[in-house]
């Protein structure tokens, strides 16, 4: 349905002159025999309604069920007319609901029969009808507004619902024809005003009603086109339950509205004291509810032609259909996420019978039904759910048809698949952490002027400047002690006493690492026992200042926090000075990547960072040389390399400024290799470290580089 | 989004194409190329595509039904006989029937109709069809436009030259409109050649099979990601807002559910999330050791071992429950969480929600979400005992608030034998009694029932006759209490008959303590 359709506005009018007094003629009985009932009581004499009070509650069940199923944008203006119109509400939201309705219905009350009949009409409410559907809506002031320059996409349409008795057929065209004369006459002013807009099409719905047993002076006649704007229709129809079951169908006509019956709905016999007065309780027996809902809630029954058949039955009325969908006792409750197409608010016809009200209560408690529909062949098929959401049902459509993402390959097989380490518990936490809650509108405002996702989002940036992905490439997070630190840094801001707290965990590192505490420094992908205990720990400082570095700009104390860090962790004089070297490299590469994204030289600076790490625990192991166990000439299966490439590098002795890891690779195999031969007598006695080979031959040279291995491979 | 190729497979299809080369073709080689090249392309970039391959002349026949096999079906195509006449009306219910059969009426389809734009002649004829397309009767309706939503792709192995000679392109754009515009006719350009139906479907290609890359980020982390099936764009409401609105290809996750409190939500489409490598990110593992890349078996066996952030989201999803809010676009979101597809498979998967800054009405408002931090108390509870969600409506639905309707007497009758129930079990019940009876009296002056008001005081005052001896004083006091405060009601004195006035119980020597009296 569009936006702004018919149904966006409502306008009823209703009759309130001193005709629609008249008793209905349809009796109620009110003082009914029930059990322990003192015998030879003559039961008090029926009531019986007013034109006025069918009128009412008939209206105000059709409200019912709009507000049930639309709770927003589909709106009622309500009017009452006799010597005058009484406008009872407007098209605001706030006053779009029954209570609000019956209070201002309360204050009119039944018509007055003494009232003159000669000012009394319908054409004061008709009158004010019109005029309240030129009257913008704040949804369409709203579209209007941020539509702009395209504001007359907007469209204004309504439809005004007539409850009246009228005396004949020509009075009910006089009625049409006023109507569309004050459209006419009411356009006019609208299109001078800024505050109105005009009419463009308005459907009137007349529904003339008579008490029963008498012959109707209207008859009824189906809907046509008075004039490009105005279309008409009229209804003729007995008061009481005739006019119930007739707007019933109309407000599934102006909602584009379908009706599900539930059957065998199981209840239990033991029923509260309710049920003794019940008079047809049968309480052993399953039961049906009736449900409205958007008619799309059907559509692939619609679409497969299956609504006709076994599926439904023909209503009272003779003009609706009811599909029937079977109550399938709900397991336990299991949280699941099921593929549902679609989700339409609910409202049950008969809304206080029993039936109805065990059901909707069940499913306010929490509760989630399944539903089975019956098929022809006899087989069984899920197709809907009815659950409630914070105090409202919604009748869930489920998919039952062959996805056609069946078989998708699993993630283990994709990129990353193959990887097992992920901190999968840990990003559990974080995801946790940023869960997000609902925060009322005004609030929103404050705080920065940011609304409340862009501050998620924000968190969101935070908690991810260092996030490795997978264990064995961190070793603070896999250190309890961290844990206070690493939870406080990524805060937007932090207090006095969260920087005690991390300088608490700085000083704590700094406890371990004198009482030498191992470290869970990951050994996958390092040959051997791994890295010794003080370069397990300058790799934790490392790791530690590079989380602290990513948050220094956020404010003064997280600078704090990282001078705590860089004062507090050891450094070897002559490892300041490489720092610094390769910080002056960092600062180059950082410009390079400046051109592409934030993110990226985020990246590549975390990389530089374990570069950083690589060589300063390479230059530990140099001379114990353990790392390599290999031949040099046995092929390195790519399985056993270790993650992080540059943890075999080495560094060039002596480096005297930036070198490629080509040559510390090869100075690093060099090295190596060259302890676990005797050298060529060849090498011995080279020049320039070129010995020629095989001089004899003479048309042979250029192996020089032969027991480099597969440095040049 | 499965996709059906309707083959025409008529005599015409046999006419041979004037080329100056040595070979010779006819149109239907030129078709099978074309398809050949189609096929190959989904096999490599979009293999989870199911199609069908359906053959059509005067009659219509399933040559392979819905699957990925994309050898299959290259293997029928390559073994397509020539029938008699084109009849596209019966083909065209053909794939009706074949698509909702299989997939239902609620899932998208492309279909790619391939013929040489010869559409038959007399009875059977899309010229005959669309002719008499209004004087047919429910059971016999054309089959366009298809009950499902779909794309139809005309395939024409014939310039537009040729096709405006006739006027098959015209019948062929009146099919178009059948299906709402839905879909687009290609013609060949040039002479009819390999070269040109090779451009055709190329162009086909890139307008319906191009694989949708995204980025997908939480924060600083992300990962390079392709949505299968394509998303498609979509229109809400042609009239406010007639441009049809499309995802990004910048997906940021902006915070994550619980399961329980998403609880199920209406998705327009669902879409695996599958983490591509980019070469990019295999040049970065590489760029320290170029030589021993060269050694690598495969860049996918590379990629299968670098961490992938998809992975990581969907193992912590999976583990505890949760979904990820994505944003798709301006106003527009979606989730996304791990999708079992048996016990040992599951992958990333996201679902499109209805675009709109209020999606699900118990989430609220979108961009109202925010960090939980911000709350001044852990909205969640400090064991997770407890949910913000979901968010109640501002106002109860009828069914939540007792609600009083006499449109059936079962109604009305119901409310007085409440009232009565309660009348005879007064002094205790008195406050569930004055309860029903206001509700009643509310009822009664909204609908403007004044008479009811009056029988039920007759009803209260008969009552108090009827009170056994053994009945306690206080119940008579009561109920003539309450029966006097009907009538005064029933006579619409705006002094009694206030809706908001409610009737309270008497105070009596019985009721009420003294201290209650001494205020009086």
């Amino acid at each position: 349905m569009k936006m702004f359709s018919a149904s966006h506005k409502t306008a009823f009018v209703v009759d309130h002159c001193h005709y629609m007094a008249e008793s209905c003629r349809q009796q109620v009985e009110f003082d009914m025999l029930t059990k322990n009932r003192a015998q030879g009581v003559i039961p008090l004499a029926p009531v019986s309604k007013s034109l006025w009070t069918c009128a009412v509650e008939c209206s105000m069940e059709y409200c019912r069920i709009l507000y049930d199923i639309y709770p927003t944008r589909k709106l009622v203006n309500y009017i009452v007319s006799d010597s005058d119109c009484h406008i009872l509400n407007s098209w605001n939201q706030v006053d779009q609901n029954t209570q609000e309705l019956m209070a201002r219905l309360a204050v009119v009350g039944p018509p007055n029969p003494s009232e003159d009949p000669e000012c009394c009409s319908i054409l004061h409410g008709l009158v004010a009808a019109v005029g309240s559907l030129c009257k913008l809506t704040e949804y369409q002031h709203e579209a209007r507004t941020t539509l702009m320059d395209q504001a007359e996409r907007v469209n204004n349409r309504g439809r005004i619902i007539c409850l009246t008795n009228a005396k004949s057929d020509t009075h009910v065209r006089m009625l049409e024809d006023y109507v569309q004369e004050t459209i006419l006459e009411q356009n006019k002013i609208a299109a001078a005003s800024d505050r109105l807009m005009q009419i463009q099409q308005c459907e009137l719905v007349l529904i003339h009603t008579y008490p029963f047993g008498e012959e109707t002076l209207v008859s009824d006649r189906p809907r046509k086109e008075i004039s490009s704007v105005l279309s008409s229709e009229v209804h003729s129809v007995r008061a009481g339950r005739h006019l119930a079951s007739k707007l019933n169908v109309l407000v599934q006509q102006h909602f584009d509205l379908a009706s599900t019956t539930i059957t065998n709905i199981p209840m239990k016999p033991t029923l509260n004291v309710c049920d003794q007065e019940e008079q047809h309780a049968n309480t052993s027996a399953n039961y049906d509810v009736e449900l409205l809902h958007h008619r799309d809630a059907h559509m692939e029954f619609i679409k497969s032609g299956d609504l006709h058949p076994t599926g439904s039955t023909p209503r009272d009325s003779g003009l609706k259909e009811t599909v029937t969908l079977k109550w399938c006792t709900p397991r336990t409750n299991s949280v699941e996420l099921h593929f549902c197409t679609g989700a339409y608010r609910i409202s049950p016809v008969d809304v206080n019978s029993r039936p109805s009200s065990c059901l909707t209560n069940f499913l306010l408690n929490g509760r989630s039904v399944l539903l089975e529909q019956p098929r022809k062949s006899g087989s069984k098929v899920i197709s809907h759910m009815l659950s409630s959401h914070g105090g409202e049902i919604f009748l869930h459509v489920l998919n039952c048809t062959r996805s056609t993402l069946e078989d998708p390959p699993s993630i283990s097989e994709g990129c990353g698949g193959r990887v097992t380490d992920y901190r999968i518990t840990d990003f559990g936490e974080f995801m946790r952490e940023n869960r997000l809650t609902p925060f009322p509108e005004a609030q929103g405002a404050d705080g920065a002027g940011k609304v409340p996702l862009e501050r998620a989002k924000g968190q969101l940036e935070r908690h991810t400047r260092y996030w490795p992905m997978i264990i064995s490439q961190t070793t603070i997070f896999n250190m309890q002690a961290v844990v206070p630190l690493a939870n406080l840094i990524v805060k937007e801001s932090l207090s006095e006493e969260d920087v005690l707290t991390c300088q608490k965990t700085v000083y704590n590192l700094v406890d371990m690492e004198r009482k030498n505490d191992p470290l869970p420094i990951s050994t996958v992908g390092t040959r051997g026992k791994g890295p010794k205990r003080d370069e397990q720990y300058r790799i934790m400082w490392n790791e530690l200042e590079t989380l602290v570095r990513t948050h220094v700009g956020s404010s003064e104390r997280h600078q704090r926090v990282l001078d705590c860090v860089l004062a507090c962790r050891s450094k070897p004089p002559e490892e300041e000075e490489r720092k610094k070297r390769g910080r002056k490299r960092e600062d180059r590469e950082d410009k390079a990547e400046k051109n592409g994204k934030d993110s990226e030289a985020e990246r590549s600076w975390q990389e530089s960072e374990r570069l950083k790490a690589a060589l300063e625990r390479e230059k530990d192991d140099l001379p114990e040389s353990e790392v390599i166990k290999d031949s040099p000439d046995s092929p390195e299966p790519l399985n056993k390399k270790p993650r992080l490439e540059m943890e075999e590098l080495q560094l060039p002795e002596k480096a005297k400024g930036p070198v490629s890891l080509f040559t510390m690779w090869t100075n690093r195999i060099n090295a190596a290799n060259s302890r676990k031969h005797q050298e060529f007598a060849g090498r011995i006695n080279s020049v320039n470290n070129k010995a020629e080979l095989y001089q004899h031959l003479k048309d042979e040279n250029g192996m020089d580089s032969h027991e480099n291995g597969k440095a040049t491979r | 989004m499965p996709t059906v190729v309707m083959m025409d497979v008529s005599l015409s299809m046999t006419r041979p194409v004037v080329v100056e080369s040595s070979e010779e073709f006819q149109r239907k080689n030129l078709a099978i190329h074309g398809l050949t090249m189609l096929f190959e392309h989904m096999a490599t970039n979009y293999r989870l595509e199911f199609t069908a391959l359906l053959a059509f002349s005067s009659l219509w026949e399933l040559m392979v039904p819905f699957t990925r096999d994309y050898n299959t079906l290259q293997e029928a195509l390559n073994n397509l006989e020539d029938y008699d006449k084109t009849c596209l009306e019966a083909a065209l219910q053909g794939v009706s029937n074949v698509v909702q059969q299989e997939w239902g009426s609620g899932c998208p389809c492309q279909v790619v109709l391939v013929t040489d734009g010869s559409l038959g002649i007399g009875r059977g004829s899309l010229r005959h069809s669309l002719q008499t397309i209004k004087q047919r009767g429910e059971d016999k309706k054309f089959p366009l436009p298809f009950l499902f939503p779909s794309k139809l792709y005309v395939m024409c192995i014939a310039s537009a030259e040729e096709l405006q000679y006739g006027d098959a392109l015209e019948n062929l754009e009146q099919l178009l409109n059948l299906n709402g515009g839905e879909g687009q006719i290609f013609t060949m350009e040039g002479p009819l050649c390999l070269k040109n139906v090779q451009s055709m479907f190329g162009k086909l290609i890139d307008q319906a099979y191009s694989p949708f890359h995204a980025v997908l980020r939480c924060g600083n982390l992300s990962s390079d990601v392709q949505v299968f099936p394509r998303p498609e764009p979509i229109q809400l409401d042609e009239e406010v807002d007639p441009t049809p609105r499309t995802i990004l290809t910048e997906l940021e996750i902006v915070g994550f559910i619980e399961i329980g409190d998403i609880s199920s939500p209406p998705v327009l489409s669902r879409h695996l999330v599958l983490p591509i490598a980019v070469n990019k990110d295999v040049d970065e593992l590489g760029t320290g050791a170029p030589d021993e890349m060269e050694e690598d078996s495969s860049s996918t066996q590379m990629a299968g071992k670098s961490p992938n952030f998809c992975v990581l989201l969907h193992g912590s999803l999976k583990v505890e429950g949760m979904v990820a809010l994505v944003q798709l676009g301006p106003d527009w979101f979606g989730i996304l969480y791990s999708q079992a597809d048996s016990k040992k498979k599951s992958n990333l998967m996201m679902s499109l929600l209805e675009p709109g800054s209020e999606p699900l009405p118990w989430l609220g408002k979108i961009s109202q979400l925010g960090p939980t931090s911000d709350a001044a108390e852990n909205p969640y509870g400090e064991d997770d005992s407890k949910s913000p969600f979901p968010l109640q409506p501002k106002n109860k639905r009828s069914y939540a608030q007792n609600v009083t309707v006499w449109i059936k007497p079962s109604g009305l009758q119901t409310d007085v034998q409440k009232i009565l129930r309660n009348a005879r079990k007064l002094p205790e019940k008195t406050q569930t009694f004055y309860k029903e009876l206001n509700r009643l009296r509310k009822a009664a002056l909204a609908f403007g029932f004044w008479e009811l008001l009056k029988g039920v005081a007759d009803l209260l005052e008969r009552e108090c006759t009827l009170l056994p001896d053994t009945a306690h004083p206080d119940a008579a006091f009561q109920l003539s209490h309450a029966a006097q405060q009907l009538k005064l009601a029933s006579t619409g004195d705006s002094q009694y008959a206030a809706f908001q006035h409610n009737i309270t119980p008497m105070l009596t020597d019985f009721s009420g303590g003294a201290g209650d009296r001494d205020r009086l």
